[in-house]
């Protein structure tokens, strides 16, 4: 416990936060799309992110392509996922009460995990790419977590230029403030739901490629990303896209300072204190309510 | 109902007689299935007590039964305890839980406070690996061994009649109407002069006692316990599907609803472990669906039944 901060280790903390951040941010804003636009927590985010894990370790192995490169690929096929559940169940809880949305996601998550279980053995897996880390002056940087930080950089840049300034985008965030507004505005609501849907996944997906390259694959590496994503909207405020980029910076820098004093084992918790924490102080997210 | 009331009592009487008999006649399997079944019927009667009746989704439920397997489990191990007022002590351990996480937690509303609960049991259960000394940490705890399956037959029986007649006392009371009075619209409530924090907190409270003392028995029961085997979020998730399968803010849905769940968990689901997931996954989602009033709620609708079946 006795850790004696020096500034390299602080800026190594800074350095790494922001590099996980950024994934964080990504990760969540696809969370953030769904829990705003249809108010339902979607428990099976993190197991779709672990299906686009899967998708590019196994488009690796099979080619031996750059397993970046798959990232167009996961991302669309998660996209059509996406759209199929929300077409085939989820849209039956939009209105419902958020125990039947919980519970269906849910239900739907544990299927996948299982799936998974059954389709690629419960074995953990990695793709052997850029495994090395360079030194930049005090600091290392991982290779891998660089091109996470730059491509999941650039997609959420993306996300935000959709939403900004396309006609869909803004009818997505028409969607989220007032749905009977949207409608009157002749908006097609049910086909919003499922882009939103879609994209959500996709970004989930994108995760998924990209945390391949990082860390060991299995059926069971998705569901704390649910978590750690609810965490990432609830810290920039539900309902506040921007916020999620906030959020998720700042939860990779407590996650990275909390490594350094606390066993794994805690580290492990920060997550779930800081969102309790983080629910009872502020409610509505230390940015503020809903303002897209 | 008057009228029908002698008939009903007399069928409880009929019933629990024979669940007391049951042992006497069983298989040791038989008597051990039972005991699980009672144990469900607790879990999913007391998750019904907050959810059901005010719809304050606690989705850490497990949190209750764990703590009290561990306080129940800490006494018989290390102050040598008998084995009843420990898990007794467990439901005391779960009742402090409730009011120390319900005074902040309680002012959050719908999905916030479910996942801010869900998120309060992982917590828990990560502390509960910390703190290796007192609680065997990932290593688990092992109690003495003791064959004691009879008497825990019986006080998880009382427990599961315990929390079921609460359940009556509460629906047919001023308390039930305005828990339900919450549920409907919290705002209304206020309104009324319903100290609206105050009746959630009491029905926080009530539905942990429940899963405190039932944790300590199933602890003591199974002789061993670890952070991953109390404080799994899928055993939150059973409870809830129970309640909702047999119908949320009644009686006997959660008696129904773990009956079959259970039987059907037994009978099925246990013959394919590698589907074991997905096909829980498939009923959550098929009760969601299809049946989110549950069977007594359909009745209901269909009948003209009490309120208070």
């Amino acid at each position: 416990m006795n850790v004696v901060l020096t500034p390299v280790m602080i800026g190594q903390v800074i350095i790494s936060g922001i590099l996980a951040g950024a994934l964080y941010a990504m990760v969540a804003l696809g969370l953030a799309l769904i829990f705003g636009v249809m108010r339902v927590i979607n428990i099976a985010h993190g197991p779709l992110l672990m299906l686009g894990a899967y998708g590019t370790y196994f488009l690796w192995q099979a080619t031996g392509v750059n397993p970046y490169l798959t990232l167009p690929v996961t991302m669309a096929a998660l996209f059509v996922l996406g759209v199929l559940l929300q077409r085939a169940l989820v849209f039956r809880v939009v209105d419902a009460p958020e125990l039947s949305s919980l519970l269906l996601t849910f239900g739907v998550s544990i299927a996948l995990v299982n799936l998974a279980q059954l389709a690629f053995t419960s074995d953990l897996r990695a793709v052997e790419f850029l495994t090395a880390s360079f030194r930049l002056g005090p600091f290392a940087f991982s290779k891998s977590r660089l091109v996470a930080f730059a491509v999941a950089a650039a997609i959420t840049a993306g996300a935000f230029v959709f939403l900004q300034s396309t006609r869909l985008g803004k009818a997505i965030r028409a969607t989220s403030q007032s749905r009977e507004v949207a409608m009157v505005c002749g908006i097609d609501v049910q086909r919003i739901h499922l882009l939103t849907f879609g994209l959500a996944s996709a970004l989930a997906a994108a995760g998924g490629t990209l945390i391949a390259v990082i860390v060991a694959i299995q059926p069971e590496m998705g569901q704390i990303w649910t978590f750690k994503s609810f965490l990432v909207i609830v810290l920039g405020g539900a309902g506040n896209y921007p916020g999620a980029l906030v959020g998720g910076l700042l939860l990779g820098l407590v996650e990275q300072l909390a490594s350094l004093f606390l066993t794994t084992q805690l580290s492990e918790a920060v997550a779930y204190v800081l969102l309790v924490v983080v629910l009872l102080i502020r409610p509505s997210g230390l940015l503020g309510g809903r303002q897209t | 109902m008057s009228a029908r009331r002698p008939m009903v009592l007399v069928l409880i009487a009929v019933g629990l007689a024979a669940l007391a008999a049951y042992p006497t006649v069983g298989t040791g399997y038989g008597v051990r299935a039972m005991l699980q079944l009672f144990m469900w019927i607790a879990l999913a009667g007391s998750w019904n007590l907050v959810s059901g009746l005010t719809g304050y989704v606690s989705f850490g439920h497990v949190a209750f039964f764990g703590i009290g397997s561990y306080a129940t489990a800490i006494l018989i191990t290390r102050a040598a305890w008998p084995w009843l007022p420990a898990s007794l002590a467990g439901g005391v351990a779960a009742a402090v839980l409730a009011l120390v996480i319900g005074y902040p937690c309680l002012r959050l509303k719908g999905p916030y406070f479910a996942i801010a609960m869900l998120g309060l049991n992982e917590v828990l259960r990560v502390l509960v690996s910390y703190f290796e000394g007192l609680t065997g940490g990932g290593l688990g705890l092992s109690l003495p061994t003791l064959q004691a399956t009879l008497p825990i037959y019986y006080v998880m029986g009382a427990t599961a009649a315990a929390v079921t007649l609460l359940t009556y006392l509460i629906l047919t009371s001023r308390f039930g109407l305005r828990l339900m009075t919450i549920r409907e619209d919290e705002i209304a409530a206020e309104a009324l002069g319903i100290d609206t924090f105050r009746h959630k907190l009491s029905a926080l409270l009530l539905s942990a006692v429940g899963p405190g003392i039932v944790g300590g028995l199933a602890a003591r029961d199974q002789g061993y316990i670890e952070p991953i085997s109390v404080f799994p979020l899928a055993t939150t998730i059973t409870m809830i599907v129970m309640v909702l399968f047999g119908g949320k803010g009644t009686v006997w849905g959660p008696v129904l609803g773990a009956a079959v769940l259970f039987v059907f968990q037994e009978a099925v689901w246990a013959r394919f472990i590698y589907l074991h997931q997905l096909l829980f996954g498939a009923i959550i989602i098929a009760v969601v669906l299809l049946m989110p009033r549950g069977v007594l709620g359909l009745l209901q609708l269909k009948y003209r039944l009490p309120r208070t079946i």
